[in-house]
């Protein structure tokens, strides 16, 4: 009984840091950003889809010469590039869209 | 991506759980291994990936809940069952054989428990990934 009560008040005492726990971390503050460059970030996005893609390709060939290797993380790795390839491409759209936006501003 | 990390390493512990599962239920009969004994039935140890007293202190964020890892497999305290079969060519002097006492029920148990769990992880991952999809269309929708 008493043990019992030991280990839950370890988790429910600290109840600001349980909730601590879970808070994210801040966003990226924008004078970071601004250091960086746009185009710093953009082609740092596009180097990660890369590292993406080429790990699902590698999972896949993997899987194909030797099915020891658990299925799930075959799908995982696809479905990530997947994602990853998405977001570039909204991105790209997102670009795209704002510069015809200014190209046919009346002047 | 981070909550897709982490039902993918319960999914890889879950998977190698099935694994040291089917080994056991396959060798309910081995008489003999490498070690000269009868089988012993294995149990895989998992427990959270990180260091246990940051995580417990509360210090941790959750960035830094790295999902759960395979901690090892550890035998079984179960005995032996003797038989008495003197043509088996593994009886000893006085013809017993000894066969691994293995719960079979227990076994069973824990393969549906584990194929569950599989499931857990793979419902929880597919709806992490609907979020991320949906955040995808954001401002999109006409």
């Amino acid at each position: 009984m008493t043990g019992i009560e030991a280990i839950g008040a370890i988790g429910l005492g600290a109840g600001d840091a349980a909730i601590s726990r879970l808070s994210l971390t801040a966003p990226v503050a924008p004078a970071q950003i601004g250091q960086a460059g746009f185009s710093d970030i953009l082609a740092s996005g596009i180097r990660q889809v890369e590292g993406k893609v080429a790990t699902a390709n590698e999972m896949v060939q993997r899987f194909a010469l030797d099915d020891s290797v658990p299925l799930h993380q075959v799908t995982f790795a696809l479905e990530e590039a997947r994602m990853s390839v998405e977001l570039a491409m909204q991105v790209r759209t997102r670009l795209v869209e704002s510069y015809r936006e200014l190209m046919n501003m009346q002047i | 991506m981070r909550a897709m990390e982490i039902s993918r390493s319960g999914m890889d512990v879950e998977w190698q759980r099935l694994q040291v599962i089917a080994q056991n239920l396959a060798n309910l009969n081995t008489t003999r291994t490498a070690s000269g004994e009868p089988f012993r039935a294995m149990r895989l140890v998992s427990g959270p990936r990180g260091d246990f007293a940051s995580m417990i202190s509360g210090k941790a964020s959750a960035q830094q809940f790295g999902g759960v890892q395979v901690m090892g497999m550890e035998a079984t305290g179960s005995g032996f069952r003797r038989v008495h079969e003197p043509g088996h060519p593994h009886a000893d002097a006085q013809g017993f054989v000894s066969y691994p006492e293995i719960d079979h029920a227990g076994e069973m148990t824990l393969m549906i428990k584990t194929s569950r769990t599989y499931e857990a992880n793979l419902t929880a991952m597919n709806i992490a990934q609907q979020m991320y999809s949906r955040a995808l269309e954001l401002g999109r929708g006409q």
